[in-house]
């Protein structure tokens, strides 16, 4: 009995030690002024969601305030007020052609509905783990069941095995608070991803910069698709990977001011294009020279996640 | 306890494999999430199948374990048990991923799926370890004082090494060495213990 508390009191040392590290490691909470409207305790996530003024935002507790899974102006429902989730967009200007969109993580479905309000005509439809989220986000965040616009409970990775269907832009953006699934985010991951696009079709990403995950991320995408771009907005960067040769700027330009039009979008693709970014990923000036693609075999996300990148150089 | 040269070598020898299949047991229960997430998702429901499917392993392998040492009490039992369990994980790094999506394929997602996913990858491997600790205890005890004392000495090791795999595996081994290779050491380390076990010290006990 006694060397068997000896280990549980050793254990409860060692684990007493880990996750408080993890607690001094994690930025301290900022004044909260927003009032929490409700919380739900679902099968994955323990969900909050807030209002400030007009605006919902929906929270997966660990660190309440800093990881933000979605926003939402309940005065607009085509408003995108998350910085990144319009160079989600950009994929529009992209795609050979736009007659499916497939979206990884549904969360408030702010992206999704955007594209659906802007392009009625084409089938959106959603991957979305918990059944929780997708309720919240009919309850609070302007989420309806209209023709052309689906959300389905599944895990991305399943839905994706499980699909013959294949689409023209695919939108990645599935969190768990600061926390990436690790099987959504390996080589063999982007390889079904990739068999499931459209001839011309192309892979828009959500990727959060500030540590080693993303080195690896980016690497791990660029050895699926040879052409991966970036976006970078208000500490995010959305990554735009597709196969085939580099577009030229001028020729998506073209197609940028062409669907501008045809779509009256609100963020202008055009004014988008402005900020892309084509950085070297083998060179090690940008990303790691020593950051290691993720497979289903080694895929240390939590590892990675711990280690800060610091003075990130944007060409 | 007095005890011989030779008793003392079993005991330790038997306390050091009680430590080492302790880890490679919960180790090999995290390193299962990592065999299973691809196919079956990352959440509550696939730790729900891998955990009942770990108890389930360890329930079958203290009820075997109690009934065979009865029988055969002897170290070669257990060093027979955890060689097949060293086999098996040899086996998985090459097999599971055929395994894992035939189960998708034939099955589907459901709970059903993971049950048998999870029980495919771990049920035979963690019941033949989990016969390790009642053998242990029987060949350890020489009397009904003694029982008390030696069956909490080796639970109480074998649960250090419990922690100690779970932390290893997490924490060092999956983000410096992948997954598969981490099976293959696990194999080799269980085929280690195994051999200490099939040495001609433990004779001299019986």
């Amino acid at each position: 009995m006694t060397v068997r508390s000896l280990a549980i009191a050793l254990s409860s040392v060692v684990l007493g030690a880990v996750f408080g590290a993890a607690a001094l490691i994690g930025k301290s909470a900022a004044q909260d002024s927003r009032d929490l409207v409700e919380s739900r305790e679902s099968v994955y996530n323990n969900i909050y969601v807030y209002r400030q003024g007009p605006y919902y935002s929906m929270t997966f507790g660990y660190n309440r305030t800093i990881y933000t899974e979605s926003i939402y102006n309940s005065l607009d429902d085509r408003d995108l007020p998350v910085d990144y989730t319009r160079d989600m967009t950009a994929s529009l200007m992209y795609a050979k052609n736009i007659n499916s969109i497939l979206e990884i993580g549904f969360g408030g479905g702010r992206t999704s509905w955007y594209l659906h309000r802007f392009l009625p005509q084409v089938p959106v439809i959603s991957a979305e783990l918990d059944p929780a989220v997708v309720e919240l986000s009919k309850k609070y965040f302007g989420i309806k069941d209209e023709p052309n616009f689906k959300v389905v409970n599944k895990d991305g990775r399943i839905f994706l095995n499980e699909s013959k269907d294949r689409y023209d832009i695919i939108l990645i953006d599935a969190y768990r608070g600061p926390f990436v699934p690790f099987h959504l985010l390996t080589k063999e991951f982007y390889q079904i991803v990739k068999a499931h696009l459209a001839d011309g079709g192309v892979v828009a990403q959500n990727v959060e910069p500030s540590t080693m995950l993303f080195d690896s991320a980016v690497k791990t995408i660029h050895a699926v698709f040879p052409q991966v771009d970036f976006y970078v907005a208000g500490g995010n960067v959305v990554t735009i990977a597709y196969d085939g040769p580099p577009r030229a700027t001028s020729d998506l330009e073209q197609t940028a001011r062409e669907r501008d039009s045809a779509y009256n979008l609100r963020y202008s693709l055009d004014e988008m294009l402005a900020q892309r970014r084509q950085i070297p990923i083998d060179g090690g000036t940008v990303i790691a020279a020593n950051a290691k693609v993720l497979t289903d075999d080694f895929a240390p996300v939590e590892a990675l996640k711990a280690i800060e990148a610091h003075n990130r150089k944007w060409q | 306890m007095a005890v011989t040269t030779a008793n003392r070598l079993l005991t330790v020898s038997i306390l050091f494999n009680a430590f080492v299949v302790g880890g490679v047991l919960m180790g090999f229960e995290m390193l299962g999430s990592r065999y299973l997430f691809p196919y079956f998702g990352g959440g509550i429901d696939t730790w729900a199948a891998l955990i009942s499917t770990v108890l389930c392993a360890l329930a079958i392998g203290y009820f075997a374990g109690g009934v065979i040492v009865g029988r055969y009490p002897s170290p070669r039992i257990i060093a027979g048990a955890i060689l097949v369990a060293a086999v098996y994980l040899a086996l998985v790094p090459a097999t599971g991923d055929a395994l894992m999506s035939r189960i998708l394929n034939s099955i589907g997602d459901g709970p059903s799926a993971i049950l048998l996913a999870a029980a495919a990858l771990l049920l035979v491997p963690l019941s033949l370890l989990g016969t390790f600790s009642p053998v242990a205890v029987r060949l350890l005890t020489r009397s009904a004082e003694e029982s008390g004392g030696v069956a909490g000495l080796v639970y109480g090791i074998s649960t250090i090494g419990n922690v100690a795999g779970t932390l290893l595996t997490t924490f060092t081994l999956i983000p410096t060495i992948g997954s598969r290779s981490i099976t293959y050491l696990y194999a080799a380390a269980l085929a280690v213990c195994a051999g200490i076990l099939f040495l001609p010290i433990g004779k001299q006990s019986s």
